[in-house]
């Protein structure tokens, strides 16, 4: 899991505070940040998750309430899977790794980062710096420096801003190599995983081999002795029997890399948008959010959002920008808006395809496409009828 | 007891559905004060039950009589403690709840219900308060395993005061140093029984299957009742010669510090000093 703080810029920080209300910021995980790198255009997600307001919340309370999540079966499940696993110093993964990358006997060193000075509530400075001081002492080879690393904290900038990183999983040393080990509770069957489960793990995994290769980096470590292949840990068949898979997540390294590239600053952001900008609940001493959901609605739509239907699967915003988006072109998927471009709205397409409206020197393209496009379907029609 | 159970589950009925909202609209104070009454309505439901049980055995014809019935907060705690006493002296080792109530349900017998894991960490912080307003007043205490790094409390293992602190400190290698020692006690225990009984040799097949060598020729790993406790503990052994010495000797390099800089309570119960942000400062 992550955290995001807000470690640099005071300015800054107070402002994200503002936005966020007087309430504790979010937490998020690496999914977040693999949802965040899906859509870097969109303003609104980028303000929202760096101020770490939540959107859950939000969207509940302007009546555009979220329809997924993990269900708190599956939660269950997957915590009780990794507690199998890791149980006894990691015993079931020690024979995993040592069957799956020939781990030597000797290595069985188990560090647990989860907690780090018997604190319940520990702030994630201390765990970043214990578990970057552990870290780092493997990176430099030094003897009896450790080999696994349960729920080590890695940090990383995030448009601008420090996250905090907690992989659900253990990254390893073993012969100068670092791999991330992701415990996912979904079941390899015959050797074959659900792809969109194992694809979304990958991207997970690839956050956490970003922050460990930059950690290293920082440190002055060649940040390539992080192994791009990750080890995806699933129960075997339809027993609870750990099995090991590498999984090869340069490509989804690539993808993020560009991304997080790509995505405008923070401070840029909030420069642009009206100072007063919160979305704050105001909860009374009840709890009870005193805010009228209108004026809630009113400071969203200061702050501009790129709806796309993919949204739906990761943000929890997404039904109440697809209300929005109603009637933009955009709303119909990248493809369509690309084959579109210049056409903002539906209606102007269907008036363009129509031949009722006449094109801009710009929309002559689409405008030919359209007309193309509905001639072959009044001929489809046609012929059916 | 004057509240009868029916009522008491009604009042913590009432209360987790009080704490679901308090927790949903935020309000942190409100929650804090709605589980603490809920823990209360817990012991007093508790208490409750034990006295049924009292009272079932009075009335039933056949039934003996009860001994001592001083059932008292303590007496629905005592058996879990004597539960986990047994595990973990077999175990020798500090150990996880999970493993705690497989080893008892594996040896003792299955009548180990309350054994679960949420118990014993409410188990835990009773025995630190009874320790902290009576020291050395019962034989022993469970008590928690101290990391070697910090000295705080190892998460989710549970120890016995009475074992010298070497033995309850956990370095680096200590979590599988300890894992060979107790597959070697589970074996050895394993190995005295008359019939391998399928709890037990399911426990030690688990064991033996993170052992390697452990399970004798290969191909036999899907079948938990060809493991054999003689096996288990050549293999264990011979791995633990490996990592033996290292972890010895940083156990007793911590468990030197540990004398050196805790106080009693804290050498049984772990230390939350804040150590890193003493050496940021």
């Amino acid at each position: 899991m992550t955290s995001i703080s807000m470690g640099t810029g005071r300015s800054t920080a107070d402002r994200l505070a503002a936005i966020r209300g007087g309430v504790q910021p979010k937490r998020h995980n690496a999914r977040t940040i693999a949802a965040l790198t899906r859509n870097p255009g969109c303003a609104r997600r980028a303000v929202l998750d760096t101020a770490g307001v939540d959107k859950q919340r939000l969207a509940a309370y302007i009546d555009f309430p979220a329809r997924f999540g993990q269900s708190g079966f599956a939660i269950a499940r997957g915590n009780a899977f990794e507690a199998q696993v890791k149980a006894s110093g990691a015993a079931e993964l020690v024979r995993l790794l040592r069957e799956r990358l020939g781990l030597p006997i000797p290595e069985v060193a188990y560090d647990d980062l989860e907690t780090v000075t018997g604190r319940e509530k520990e702030s994630p400075e201390v765990r970043y710096a214990r578990s970057r001081a552990l870290l780092l002492r493997a990176a430099a080879g030094e003897e009896d420096a450790g080999t696994l690393f349960d729920h080590p904290l890695l940090a990383l900038e995030v448009a601008g801003q420090r996250v905090y990183l907690e992989p659900d999983l253990i990254a390893f040393q073993h012969e100068g190599r670092f791999h991330v080990v992701e415990i996912k509770s979904f079941a390899v069957v015959d050797g074959q995983a659900d792809p969109a489960k194992v694809s979304a793990a990958a991207i997970q995994a690839a956050v956490y081999v970003l922050a460990m290769r930059q950690m290293l980096a920082e440190a002055g470590h060649d940040p390539e002795i992080v192994a791009h292949d990750v080890i995806l840990v699933c129960p075997r068949d339809f027993s609870n029997s750990p099995t090991a898979v590498l999984v090869d997540v340069r490509r989804q390294l690539a993808v993020l890399r560009r991304q997080l590239g790509r995505m405008t600053r923070v401070d840029t952001m909030l420069a642009a948008l009206p100072p007063n900008l919160s979305f704050d609940l105001a909860p009374d001493a009840d709890g009870v959010p005193t805010r009228a959901p209108e004026a809630l609605v009113e400071a969203l739509r200061t702050v501009e959002a790129r709806y796309a239907p993919d949204c739906l699967s990761v943000c929890e915003l997404a039904y109440f920008c697809r209300a929005e988006a109603r009637g933009c072109t955009a709303a119909l998927g990248t493809s369509a808006r690309e084959e579109l471009g210049g056409i903002e709205r539906v209606e102007t397409a269907l008036g363009l395809a129509k031949g009722e409206l006449s094109p801009a020197e710009e929309q002559e393209e689409a405008a030919a496409l359209l007309r193309n496009a509905a001639r072959l379907r009044a001929e489809v029609l046609g012929t059916a009828g | 007891m004057a509240e009868s159970v029916d009522a008491i589950e009604h009042r913590i009925d009432a209360l987790r559905a009080e704490i679901r909202r308090a927790v949903a609209t935020r309000d942190t104070s409100r929650t804090r004060a709605l589980r603490a009454e809920l823990r209360a309505a817990e012991r007093d439901w508790e208490q409750a039950v034990a006295d049924l049980a009292d009272l079932a055995d009075l009335s039933a014809p056949t039934g003996e009589a009860p001994v001592g019935a001083e059932p008292g907060p303590a007496g629905s705690l005592l058996p879990v403690r004597e539960q986990v006493h047994h595990a973990l002296t077999l175990l020798s080792v500090p150990a996880a709840p999970r493993l705690i109530a497989e080893v008892h349900a594996a040896f003792f017998g299955p009548s180990a219900p309350s054994l679960a894991a949420n118990r014993l960490t409410h188990l835990r912080r009773d025995e630190k308060r009874s320790f902290e307003t009576a020291p050395y007043a019962r034989p022993y205490h469970l008590c928690a395993a101290l990391t070697a790094a910090h000295l705080a409390p190892a998460r989710g293992l549970i120890a016995v005061s009475t074992w010298p602190l070497e033995r309850r400190i956990v370095g680096p290698l200590s979590p599988r140093v300890d894992f060979l020692t107790a597959a070697v006690r589970v074996a050895r225990r394993a190995g005295t029984m008359p019939d391998g009984s399928a709890p037990v040799s399911k426990l030690l097949w688990r064991f033996a299957t993170n052992i390697p060598g452990a399970t004798g020729a290969p191909g036999t790993l899907d079948r938990h009742d060809t493991v054999d406790p003689q096996t288990v503990i050549r293999a264990a052994e011979a791995e633990q010669a490996v990592h033996a010495e290292t972890d010895r000797a940083q156990r007793k390099a911590a468990a030197d510090r540990a004398r050196r800089q805790l106080d009693d309570v804290q050498q049984l119960f772990g230390s939350t000093l804040r150590t890193l942000q003493r050496k940021t400062a």
